[in-house]
């Protein structure tokens, strides 16, 4: 494990004369590193080709960020004719990340390297009745065991946080500054103010769509895929799309509603949220239960007083009839949505995810048989679609990269690349200023006089 | 009993009965002849015994050959040589309890990669996703047993008492549920509690970490330590050193059984079903080798253990290891 990043040394305005690279190569450094941990470049050579910079400028370029830590030429290459290159690698374990993911019912938490590799994560149900706050100070917990467990000398360089909503995205570049709108529960909460203040770490919040894209495109099954079209169905059914190998958040960031779309099913007319998500799917089977139509459901519903969405899917898998047709007809509605989509994107895959499609193999075949059959066959050529394998990771793993992009973003790396850390970028230090007025505002509207929202309290629990 | 935890990836937990073997099955298994191989942490543990104990029962009635049961000792370096020696003699899957995380990966990846099926218990070494690289997870309700171990240990804390949590010190599944779901119920239920956490980094020296836990803070009132085994060995630390307190763990091995039955410091345990568990995995590795869809994550419920209920427990327990040898 990596120790702490070296001490920060701010550039040195000597006053007079050229300026060193230190003061004037931001860019070009920020360049080089972001080659070498991307993997694009390894070499001194391969960066001379990738960078087209002299080699001069490069072997000035790696030796200062050898210099300040960032990187380091460790292994010996492969030989291609002359001495073998040494390997340049960016320390991946100068820092970690913390993510979260926030949804209808469940909290995951996660810490990652600077590479958005997780490295441990834990998922756990909401209790009955938990509100935005006590959610808040479950991810607060959750966060200080994580570090403690797992990186307890290592700073925290950044946290992404998965939401159950849109995120309107306020230009408030390179860092969020405040929390913004993404659920009407959440508007009292300072979520984004008090892990930063928390954890003196600059903070991304992204809608859980968006971050579960990310996660199946860099670790799931659309690793090295340059277009692909996500689909969570639960509560909600959202889309997130990758196209060109980038993800496309829309004006507002709020791209892929496709649940707002209007539906029919038989005389039945509205959005695809009511007739195919799992409140559709609970209170079908719920009536189902006591109908006496589902055997199955009727036990579910005298045993536990209720019939859930998920226990009418593993109804379904288990062979239930009436629980069959019931997914079997979210599955068709969501297929239309998606042949469409499909019609209009042209994606190479196409990936079905949420607790719906993770229970159960139905909704997969249902939406299978609609798009196959209602879509160009140019388009369903080499088409995949099939039920994604990270379940609750992907959002953790898309939430790790949120911040990997972000941090190493070139407008934002060349502000901080030359100071070894982000958390020494200057605009980052402003905010914890600005974000400390944030939080004593808000104490004083809970009526906490002290400053410390009543959130932030923990029983005593020392690793 | 429900479950209370989700799986390592977020996953809702299935019930064994989802993999139950139909005649069908069972006569397509035997046709087949499989062969496979179990790799486990360690095999001299009550837990163990009983899993192998359920495993031999379904491949039993199936017609499948075992052929090997190797352990590793917790060490990760050692389980990656007999994986990689494992995969060389290409069974046809592998039912195997990773001791470790980012460590061992890449080595089950090789025995994915090889076209070898993969059954996991309780634990999935990072980067690992159900489907693609292993077939099924087994594991206890290991959220819920953590829980079981606050709610016994609570009844016998004072107000405002304080609590040491032996937690181990590596990546592992289980016993970080069990770690974060008794500070979860204490906090929920006993906030009153003070927590204090230290870490072991192997089952011999869980004794002494306890001992320096006590010592940095005198006023603890109770232990919780994260798997049996390692309490046994807490337990003998504490009476060599002259201390006596209250001891709630997970998994009723039979000196734990028999330490809680004869009034001794543990006063309360989290049990799992690991014969049940040995049946679940071997029935998903049927259904897995026949090409059929298992799920991702399948669970069972933890039983509470007290000095009350042990007997009863036990013939529980054994009871289904019981029925079933009788029935076969």
């Amino acid at each position: 494990m990596a120790a702490n990043p070296p001490p920060v040394r701010p550039p040195q305005n000597r006053g007079r004369g050229r300026p060193t690279t230190r003061e004037s190569a931001g860019a070009s450094l920020g360049a080089v590193l972001n080659l070498i941990r991307s993997g694009q470049a390894t070499t001194r050579q391969e960066l001379e080709r990738e960078s087209e910079l002299g080699r001069a400028v490069v072997a000035d370029r790696v030796a200062t960020l050898a210099d300040i830590g960032l990187i380091a030429e460790s292994e010996l290459g492969p030989a291609t004719g002359g001495r073998a290159p040494r390997l340049l690698q960016f320390r991946k374990d100068l820092g970690c990340m913390l993510t979260a993911t926030l949804d209808h019912s469940e909290i995951g938490v996660g810490i990652a390297n600077l590479s958005g590799e997780l490295f441990a994560e834990h998922h756990e149900a909401h209790d009955a009745g938990a509100d935005a706050r006590s959610m808040s100070q479950r991810i607060l917990t959750l966060f200080d065991w994580m570090i403690a467990k797992h990186a307890p000398a290592m700073p925290v360089w950044g946290i992404g946080v998965s939401v159950p909503g849109p995120v309107v995205d306020g230009g408030d570049l390179p860092f969020m500054a405040r929390t913004p709108s993404f659920l009407p529960a959440w508007d009292d909460i300072p979520l984004l103010e008090l892990l930063f203040d928390r954890f003196a770490a600059p903070v991304w919040l992204r809608s859980s769509i968006e971050t579960m894209t990310m996660g199946e495109r860099f670790a799931g099954a659309g690793k090295a895929l340059d277009s692909m079209l996500f689909v969570k169905v639960g509560q909600r059914i959202e889309a997130g799309l990758v196209c060109e190998g980038r993800l496309y958040r829309g004006a507002q960031g709020a791209a892929g509603l496709i649940g707002q779309m209007p539906v029919q099913a038989g005389d039945r007319g509205s959005t695809l949220d009511a007739l195919a998500g799992s409140d559709m799917i609970a209170s079908e089977g719920l009536a189902a239960a006591k109908s006496g139509k589902s055997p199955i459901l009727g036990e579910t519903l005298r045993r536990s007083g209720d019939v859930g969405a998920v226990d009418v899917s593993q109804a379904a898998q288990s062979g239930d009839p009436a629980s069959i047709e019931i997914l079997a007809r979210s599955g068709r509605l969501v297929g239309r949505s998606v042949a469409m989509l499909a019609n209009m994107l042209n994606p190479r895959l196409i990936v079905l995810s949420g607790t719906m499609a993770q229970t159960n193999d139905l909704l997969l075949a249902a939406v299978r048989e609609i798009v196959y059959g209602e879509s160009h066959p140019l388009v369903t050529r080499d088409l995949v679609i099939a039920k994604s394998q990270m379940g609750s990771s992907a959002g953790l793993v898309g939430a790790a990269m949120v911040v990997v992009e972000s941090l190493f973003d070139p407008a934002c790396l060349k502000d901080w690349v030359i100071l070894g850390t982000p958390l020494a970028h200057p605009k980052f230090l402003s905010l914890r200023t600005s974000c400390k007025s944030l939080l004593a505002d808000f104490a004083a509207r809970q009526d906490q006089p002290d400053g410390a929202p009543e959130i932030a309290s923990a029983t005593r629990y020392s690793p | 009993m429900s479950i209370s935890g989700l799986g390592p990836h977020g996953e809702r937990a299935a019930s064994p009965d989802r993999v139950a073997l139909s005649p069908d099955d069972i006569a397509s298994a035997r046709a087949a002849q499989f062969r496979v191989a179990i790799a486990l942490h360690t095999a001299i543990s009550d837990w163990s015994e009983q899993q192998i104990a359920g495993i031999m029962s379904i491949f039993g009635d199936c017609g499948i050959t075992v052929t090997e049961v190797v352990e590793c000792n917790f060490a990760p370096h050692a389980q990656i040589q007999l994986l990689d020696r494992l995969r060389e003699e290409k069974p046809d899957a592998i039912i195997s309890i990773p001791v470790a995380n980012a460590k061992v990966a890449d080595a089950y990846r090789r025995v994915s990669r090889a076209g070898i099926r993969l059954l996991l218990l309780d634990n999935v070494p990072t980067g690992l996703l159900p489907g693609s690289d292993y077939a099924t997870l087994v594991s206890a309700d290991n959220f819920g047993l953590g829980a079981i171990g606050a709610s016994l240990l609570a009844e016998r804390i004072a107000k405002g008492g304080a609590v040491g949590v032996l937690a181990y010190d590596s990546e592992f599944f289980v016993t970080n549920e069990r770690e974060i779901a008794f500070e979860k119920w204490m906090r929920a239920n006993r906030p009153d509690i003070r927590m204090f956490v230290r870490k072991f980094d192997t089952i011999e020296a869980a004794g002494q970490d306890a001992l320096a836990l006590i010592a940095a803070q005198p006023e603890l009132s109770g232990l919780f330590v994260v798997w049996d085994t390692p309490a046994l060995r807490v337990v003998d630390a504490l009476k060599q050193a002259g201390h006596s307190l209250p001891i709630t763990t997970v998994d009723l091995g039979r000196e734990t059984a028999a330490e809680l039955a004869s009034g001794g410091m543990i006063c309360g345990i989290g049990a799992q079903q690991p014969y049940l568990q040995g049946k679940a995995v071997s029935q998903a590795c049927v259904l897995a080798l026949l090409g059929k869809q298992t799920p991702d994550w399948i669970a069972l419920p933890g039983v509470a253990v007290s000095r009350e209920n042990i007997a009863a427990s036990l013939l529980a327990l054994s009871g289904a290891m019981l029925d079933h040898e009788n029935r076969r």
